[in-house]
């Protein structure tokens, strides 16, 4: 199979049908072999009950159903799970964004990339959201060092191969292209069609900004990790180290030479270099400890390139760029 | 988890009922070849023994009667936490006169939730219902507690606590406000031993040590569903209750490895990174602030104490975050192969029906 299409949907029983019929639409065109799995993540209203619908018309379609509520990185996780295609599209089941841009990010798959995410360059979305998603945005690249413009975009095409051997949990689905990119996947930014809502209610809430910075920390972290275990922590140690001992010199010069006073502050500053130091190194030395027998972990292997992922004559000929 | 249990289990399993069958009267012989031939009955009793306990034969008699008034075939499991050689006798003595129960014992405390982790692997039930080895309940109430499921994967026993004396209720009321305001749960009395499940939930949500009070909390977690059935207190259980201190102090971890159990299993650094920065922060402005007054005011630094507790501040925040990644790469690092999801069903054309997962 060529493509599969995750949509993760939550309380959007209006929007299902007009969803999968758009994509059904624009993949007509096409003649590529494609499966949807919409992935129900306990919506409390009548999702299920017409997703299910549709999978018993359309063999197209499968459905996902979670017990309740686990977030969009489950839902996206049991998708990719369950999906068979060779290269795989997530995007929102909420209609904004548009399935006729999917043949364009398979182009650009093609041309070599790994990933291909969507950029929304004209967002219908609120001023406010949009101004904090930016800053958020600039954020994460400025940590990770990967040029990305909207991580908060669904609209994604990714390998199969790759995605499979993501490790997703709590709500790691932000950050896939941030992590791939960082492990040597290569990446591709396209710009994308967005539509305003149409039904049902936006799930965003300004609560997960802190959620999102502490993640990006940790990310940042692990990922350096894999690679170097102990290098950053202990590198870290032994400049504290070096400080720690500087200033316990000059107290113990002051003390020699009785000035007790500045001795006092010296030596204090000079002990907290050294006690991080000392942390900083068995911080090192544990993370080695964790990580090493886990050197094949997945991670590491991701950047493993192959080509002719879809027939390019399968592709309609010059799908449209937006521009 | 369950071979893990398994391996606590001390070798010399006492199955009492097995080995002195005698040709007893029919209905004992029934009873035994309930027992010994393991074949599904549709509840399994478990009734895990820790330190309280009432007397055997008057828990036993008053829980068999109505369990039979159920009308549900059943057996029963008696799994003691540690050696209790006055117990293990009384049990006994029920066994010689031909009563047909299991009694399984672990060899040292290993708490109540393993217990019965360990009774529900050794039981064959569809249904399990676990009950306390001392009257908590009124035991007339169990056959309408076990018609009282309904839909729900598991139900739990609320006592009526209005004939109860108020030292209990205050203790209660004190330990369920921290609890429901913590986890945002709505439970009365999480404290009650009386539970009635599906296997499935024991077999997919594995407790162990004394998590057997948030079993609830962590069921749901998994997407089951979970009622209280409010039931008649025991006279026996209005005893005024009073605990050694350390009881309490151990409550009160329970409560906080189950919050950060339930919260932050897969982002440790959210819980750690977040109080870590918070404290460095601290220790980093009171640094600052004492450089600042240092160099434009030309106050003195040294014989403030503000110096010390800033520099103690940092290294505790960096040892903070330091926990918190350890913690990311520990989930990680294990993350492979592992779901934090749940699915109820999934949906195919070709499957015709909906296939339950």
């Amino acid at each position: 199979m060529d493509l599969s299409i995750i949509v993760p949907l939550y309380n959007e029983e209006q929007n299902v049908a007009p969803c999968c019929e758009a994509v059904r639409e624009s993949l007509s065109a096409t003649a590529l072999s494609y499966e949807i799995v919409l992935v129900d993540d306990g919506s409390k209203d009548g999702t299920f009950a017409a997703a299910a619908a549709i999978a018993e018309a359309d063999a197209h379609v499968r459905v996902v159903r979670f017990r309740r509520n686990f977030g969009q990185t489950a839902a996206i996780s049991a998708g990719i799970r369950e999906a068979q295609g060779r290269v795989i599209v997530t995007m929102d089941g909420d209609l904004q964004n548009d399935p006729d841009d999917i043949p364009m990010l398979l182009e650009k798959l093609e041309e070599g990339y790994d990933i291909v995410v969507g950029w929304r360059h004209r967002r219908q979305d609120e001023r406010m959201r949009v101004l904090i998603s930016k800053i958020a945005n600039r954020i994460i690249t400025f940590v990770s060092g990967v040029p990305v413009k909207d991580l908060g975009c669904s609209l994604k095409a990714y390998r199969a191969e790759l995605i499979k051997n993501i490790p997703l949990y709590s709500e790691m689905h932000r950050f896939i292209p941030v992590m791939t990119s960082m492990t040597g996947a290569r990446l591709a930014e396209v710009k994308v069609r967005h539509h305003p809502r149409q039904f049902g209610q936006s799930k965003y809430g300004y609560s997960r900004i802190i959620k999102v910075m502490l993640d990006i920390v940790s990310i940042r972290f692990l990922v350096s990790f894999v690679r170097h275990p102990g290098l950053w922590s202990v590198g870290a140690s032994l400049i504290s180290l070096a400080v720690g001992v500087l200033f316990l010199g000059l107290g113990a010069l002051e003390a020699v030479l009785e000035e007790t006073a500045d001795s006092v502050v010296m030596s204090t500053i000079g002990t907290l270099f050294v006690a991080l130091s000392i942390v900083l190194f068995a911080w090192g030395l544990i993370g080695y400890l964790m990580v090493a027998n886990t050197r094949n972990h997945p991670l590491t292997r991701l950047s493993i390139v192959s080509w002719n992922l879809v027939d390019r004559s399968a592709l309609p000929q010059g799908s449209q760029h937006v521009r | 988890m369950s071979g893990e249990a398994d391996s606590l289990v001390q070798s010399s399993v006492v199955r009492l009922a097995g080995s002195s069958l005698g040709p007893g009267s029919g209905a004992e012989r029934g009873a035994a070849d309930r027992l010994g031939t393991s074949a599904a009955v549709d509840l399994s009793v478990i009734i895990p023994v820790t330190d309280r306990y009432d007397d055997v034969e008057t828990t036993y008699w008053s829980y068999k009667r109505q369990l039979e008034q159920s009308g549900l075939s059943f057996d029963m499991t008696y799994v003691l936490v540690g050696q209790r050689p006055a117990l293990q006798s009384g049990l006994e003595s029920l066994n010689a006169r031909g009563e047909p129960i299991k009694v399984v014992t672990l060899a040292d405390w290993f708490g109540e939730a393993t217990a019965i982790a360990v009774g529900a692997s050794r039981s064959s039930g569809k249904l399990i219902l676990t009950l306390p080895a001392y009257l908590q309940i009124d035991p007339a109430e169990i056959p309408r507690f076990i018609g009282s499921r309904g839909g729900f994967d598991l139900i739990v026993a609320a006592r009526d606590r209005s004939g109860d004396r108020w030292i209990n209720r205050m203790q209660s009321k004190a330990f369920h406000w921290f609890v429901n305001r913590l986890l945002g749960s709505r439970y009365v009395d999480l404290g009650n031993s009386v539970r009635l499940f599906r296997r499935e939930v024991i077999e997919e949500v594995k407790i162990y040590a004394d998590q057997h009070r948030f079993l609830p909390l962590l069921v749901e977690r998994h997407g089951f569903t979970v009622d209280e059935v409010v039931l008649r207190q025991a006279e026996a259980d209005r005893r005024p209750r009073l605990y050694r201190m350390g009881v309490y102090v151990r409550r009160m971890l329970d409560i906080i490895v189950i919050y950060f159990l339930l919260k932050f299993t897969s982002k440790p650094f959210r819980f750690f990174g977040l109080i870590g920065l918070s404290i460095a922060a601290i220790g980093v402005v009171s640094a600052l602030w004492l450089g600042i007054e240092r160099v434009f005011g030309g106050v003195a630094v040294a014989d403030r104490p503000l110096l010390v507790i800033a520099a103690l501040l940092i290294v505790l925040g960096v040892q903070a975050i330091a926990m918190g990644l350890i913690g990311e790469i520990i989930i990680f690092t294990r993350s492979a192969g592992t779901a934090d999801y749940w699915i109820e069903k999934t949906v195919k054309k070709d499957d015709e029906k909906s296939t339950p997962v």
